[in-house]
């Protein structure tokens, strides 16, 4: 009955223990329920599955496709969220409102075991996916972000366990893929950030975010819309590599991953992806696309039953028109093969010819494959003969599995944290400044083009072109013909998650808000990707609904929309999980670029301001960690920041601001360092002003939600009447050659501005 | 300017991804940029209405990128496929003495196909000149300056020598190697030099990191015999606004008006509007 190439498999009268070894022999990656949901559904239909039919569950039934651990939270908080007109889609990447006739588009993702065995290729599809995502809601790719998690470089090779590559390896790995791949396919990279920590040795996390922009008329529906409309598949041909990426993902690493799992990871070609962008913008604009998924996780067998499902339809595909790059593919591995660079499109019969031309022009291959039908069946076919007939609610919806969770343990609270600090507020200045967590990212920076496509208003690195330093946020110009920008900034704070998972991730989105109030911008969309550990354990389960819970609970207080995320569970292995990492991607809104206010101190004399009220609390800062220390965590406020916030956009569009800077990790000694270093001029600050009695602490305290503000001489008055009632103090001044810190007339650190920076820059 | 739009021709394959902000920059100074992809100058399989002939413009660009990948060597897929394709009308173009430029991988390209630093009578041939690794031996995206000393650049007959400008460089291979017994010295003395690296204060020799790639002679760009045909390895198209500067917040005030970039664009549009008034017929044939 079935075709040439497509194998039975008898699974109805199998025992436990046969389903098992069916299990293990292909890597299907079911659980034990599922194997029985399996077997029961084939009883039914009276006969043995396929093995193209196993591998297609097997994708739509994983972790990573499916979200069944996670969906059940995600509703639960999300979901609660209000609607906000401004969201316009919530597809493969979620779109926004940006000004009349015009949206913006952003997503971010994990590709974190994938760079865990092979961190060129993991980094550079992760960059490729995320591209897709952006494409396939109709979006230019315009900016990308990349935040990634690391074992710390110096870490002694003896503790780095069997079949582990060495962070320093990885690190390097997983820039270079970065690199490659973004510099030649033409996006800037803007945004990211670098994270040290022991717990990242066996599993690093590579998150990459995209900001894309469309005209509203071009924004994409991920769902087909008519039975009759034909399947085109267009990109890359298909390989064998990325087979089973997806069960790869979907559980823990082990020793043995590099082995076992190095075909799971694709193969990336931007070289493709770019003209593949051109033709997908072009078909969109002339209105040709009716539909459109990107094949990333699952391949054709996730793409194609996702885009029919949704639309309420079933389809029809000849696996045999797939376009190949070598023979002797079986009919399930061409169904479930990640190969990179394909999208798939639903084009009505009739302008068929006409997309097939615009692909054949960019010399992008196009294939019509197969069309959407009535009723809710796939079909596939492979040599003119059947290979699969399934059910699309069964394949693609699988329950979801309510797991366990335990309450993580309550954060501490006491001893009360206030005390001296042992060390001299001199030593810690240069200490926190010159930590491998603070120190210039430059060496980096200038190898990813973040000048691309000529929109980057506000730059990754700011200040004196001879004293470059880091900021909050890049800014960029989508649009020529329109002053308004979009700043873009990613935020993640592992730490403090750990130690207190809700506290924590709202602390993640002040951060985030922070940085974009920062430059001038409105906060206005966030996408998150979490990064969590085993599901299995309620320990990690606990933790996920906790984050979730903050990340909602601030967004809400914010006013933000979170109009797509993405879930990463599974992270770890070898015994060793990862702290709860949510990360954010953070979009906010410039009005006028002409506006955009940068970290570098600009002028002498001008007054510095402290905003937001100081916490003693240490927990999860830079310093505790460097101390092995846990304690609590300073407390958030979302909805104060935003009331604060809302004043510094109002004194960024009076020209009463000259720069400004958030203070997170190092606290107000690194900000206030990288904001003499960008301006190569010192400061004169009275820590007193924090209100904290140790000189030591008020350098290195985080907390409270603060930023750095340079007023200008000429908008002093008109500042202070702006924050008045608001948590605003003045710190000092801008000038001189040193940065000095006192208390009172005691003067307790002095930074040498032009060594430090010499050190910090590295070099 | 009076008459038609200047039109420039962007010339894109597959990896050529600076087109965009190039046809900006071309529209801020009144020209018509179109990109065109390669196969519309083949014209094989393209719908009527899609194909151009080289005639049609008066102004023909490379734009940066990675054209197929930088395989082989950067530019030299592209440089084939150019020469086997439209190799003729291209040498045509070079002798009507309208400008072709290149812009990093258009650099690239133009040395690949032997127009840089290129032969008196304008003809392909093979490359004498190649743009090797930079000395980091990585990709390198940072802000330059550029200086113009003088030479045969035809735009610039009138610009004083001495003119300094930022403008951001991105690239991995920028290192210019001279062939056939050239060298920087040779070809400064037949005006061959467009731009030189300089640091910020506009001194020559200064070293890396303003020389990003440690190009002997500090060279950023060429000309040929001609001053007719030229390529550069930074990007003034991403220095075409005041707002693209890396340092624009340092000053008080909004960022307006243009970028040194758009001088570098307008002296060349004003350029192919003198040609095409100097030369009978000389206007971009109407298709």
């Amino acid at each position: 009955m079935w075709a040439d190439g497509v194998g039975t498999v008898p699974i109805r009268s199998a025992s436990a223990a046969a389903l098992r070894a069916v299990n293990e022999r292909y890597r299907f990656g079911f659980h034990e329920g599922e194997l029985a949901r399996l077997r029961a559904y084939y009883r039914r239909e009276g006969r043995e599955p396929t093995d193209v039919e196993l591998a297609g569950l097997a994708q739509s039934w994983s972790e990573h496709c499916s979200y069944k651990s996670s969906r059940p939270i995600l509703r639960a908080h999300f979901g609660a969220l209000p609607k906000l007109p401004r969201v316009l889609g919530t597809g493969d990447a979620g779109v926004m409102a940006f000004e009349p006739g015009w949206a913006y588009a952003l997503r971010i993702e994990s590709h974190n075991h994938p760079s865990a065995v092979e961190p060129y290729g993991g980094a550079a599809t992760g960059i490729g996916g995320i591209l897709r995502d952006v494409l396939a809601v109709g979006g230019q790719p315009v900016a990308l972000a990349d935040p990634l998690f690391f074992g710390p470089p110096e870490t002694p090779p003896g503790e780095i366990p069997a079949g582990v590559k060495s962070p320093r390896y990885l690190r390097g790995g997983v820039v270079a893929g970065v690199r490659d791949y973004g510099n030649r396919v033409g996006v800037p990279t803007v945004s990211g950030g670098i994270y040290y920590d022991p717990a990242y040795v066996v599993n690093p996390l590579v998150n990459v975010g995209c900001v894309g922009l469309l005209p509203r008329g071009r924004l994409q529906r991920n769902r087909a819309r008519a039975a009759g409309d034909r399947l085109v598949l267009t990109g890359g041909r298909t390989g064998r590599d990325g087979l089973g990426g997806v069960a790869f993902a979907s559980q823990e690493l082990t020793s043995r991953s590099e082995e076992e799992s190095r075909g799971a990871v694709q193969l990336g070609n931007p070289i493709l992806k770019e003209p593949l962008i051109h033709a997908c913008l072009d078909a969109y604009d002339r209105g040709l696309v009716r539909g459109v998924k990107d094949l990333g996780g699952g391949g054709l067998a996730s793409a194609s039953g996702e885009l029919v499902h949704a639309g309420g339809f079933g389809s029809e595909i000849d696996l045999d028109r797939v376009p190949r790059r070598e023979a002797g593919l079986a009919p399930w591995e061409i169904w479930i093969s990640e190969s990179q660079e394909r999208m798939l499109l639903a084009v009505r019969p009739a302008d068929l010819d006409r997309v097939l031309g615009i692909f054949g022009k960019h010399d992008v291959p196009a294939v019509d494959i197969g069309r959407v039908v009535a009723g809710d069946r796939e079909r596939l076919s492979f040599a003119g003969r059947p290979a699969a007939d399934l059910s699309l609610p069964f394949r693609i919806d699988p329950p979801p599995v309510r797991r366990p969770r335990r309450a993580p343990p309550r954060p501490p609270r006491s001893p009360p944290d206030r005390g001296p600090l042992p060390e001299s507020p001199a030593a810690l200045l240069q200490e926190m400044l010159l930590a491998p967590d603070s120190v210039s990212r430059e060496p980096i920076l200038r190898m990813y083009d973040h000048e691309v496509q000529g929109r980057t208003v506000v730059k990754p690195l700011h200040g004196r072109v001879t004293s470059p330093s880091h900021g909050d946020a890049a800014v960029i110009r989508p649009r020529r013909e329109s002053p308004r920008g979009l700043a873009v900034t990613v935020a993640a704070q592992p730490w403090s998650c750990a130690i207190d998972p809700e506290g924590g991730a709202r602390a993640v989105v002040e951060e985030a808000a922070r940085n974009l109030y920062a430059v001038g911008a409105r906060p206005d969309a966030f996408s998150d990707c979490l990064n969590f550990g085993n599901p299995e354990d309620p320990v990690v389960m606990g933790q996920l609904d906790r984050v979730v819970r903050g990340l909602a609970a601030g967004a809400r207080a914010l006013g933000v929309a979170i109009p797509s995320g993405n879930v990463s569970l599974y992270n770890g292995g070898l015994g060793r999980g990862i702290p709860p990492t949510p990360v954010l991607l953070a979009v906010g809104i410039v009005p006028d670029v002409g506006r955009a206010v940068t970290s570098d101190l600009k002028e002498e004399g001008d007054p510095l301001y402290l905003l937001g009220a100081t916490s003693p609390n240490l927990g999860g800062s830079l310093y505790a960690r460097r101390r092995g220390a846990v304690g609590p965590l300073p407390p958030t406020d979302p909805a104060a920041l935003r009331r604060w916030g809302e004043r510094l956009l109002a004194a960024i569009r009076h020209d009463e601001v000259r720069a400004a800077h958030d203070i997170s990790d190092g606290g107000i000694a690194v900000t206030l360092g990288e904001m003499a270093f960008g301006g190569s001029v010192g400061f004169d600050v009275d820590l007193a002003a924090t209100g904290l009695a140790d000189p030591a602490r008020a350098l290195v305290a985080e907390g409270g939600s603060r930023i750095v503000v340079e007023v200008a001489r000429d908008g002093e008055a008109g500042f202070r009447r702006r924050f008045r009632g608001l948590p605003a103090v003045r710190l000092g001044t801008v000038g001189g050659g040193p940065g000095l810190f006192h208390v009172g007339t005691r003067p307790v650190a002095e930074l040498d501005v032009a060594a430090t920076y010499a050190r910090w820059r590295g070099g | 300017m009076p008459g038609t739009p200047v039109r420039a021709a962007l010339l894109s394959i597959e990896g050529t991804n600076n087109d965009a902000e190039l046809a900006v920059a071309l529209r801020s100074v009144g020209a018509r940029p179109e990109v065109v992809h390669l196969k519309q100058f083949e014209g094989r399989g393209i719908p009527r209405g899609e194909r151009r002939h080289l005639d049609d413009f008066d102004l023909l660009l490379f734009p940066g990128g990675f054209s197929a990948g930088d395989s082989v060597r950067a530019g030299a897929i592209l440089a084939a496929r150019v020469r086997s394709s439209i190799g003729h009308e291209l040498e045509e173009f070079v002798r009507s003495g309208r400008l072709v430029g290149g812009i990093c991988n258009g650099f690239q390209t133009l040395t690949e196909l032997g127009l840089l630093p290129g032969r008196p009578d304008g003809r392909l041939g093979p490359p004498t000149a190649a743009l090797l690794a930079n000395d980091s031996g990585h990709y390198e995206c940072r802000p330059t300056f550029l200086r113009w000393d003088g030479g045969n650049f035809r735009p610039f007959a009138e610009l004083p020598p001495g003119w300094v400008f930022l403008a951001p460089s991105g690239h991995a291979e920028g290192r210019i190697h001279l062939g056939n017994g050239e060298t920087a010295r040779t070809l400064e003395a037949r005006g061959q030099i467009l731009f030189r690296w300089v640091g910020p204060d506009g001194a020559p020799s200064p070293g890396y990191p303003w020389n990003p790639n440690g190009s002997p002679g500090d060279v950023a760009g060429l000309t040929n015999p001609t001053g007719t045909v030229f390529g550069l390895m930074p990007h003034p198209e991403r220095a075409d606004f005041a707002d693209q500067a890396p340092d624009w917040s340092r000053r008080r005030g909004r960022p307006v008006g243009p970028g040194p970039g758009q001088r570098f664009f307008a002296e060349i549009v004003r350029d192919a509007v003198r040609r095409r008034a100097a030369v009978p017929g000389g206007r971009a044939a109407a298709r």
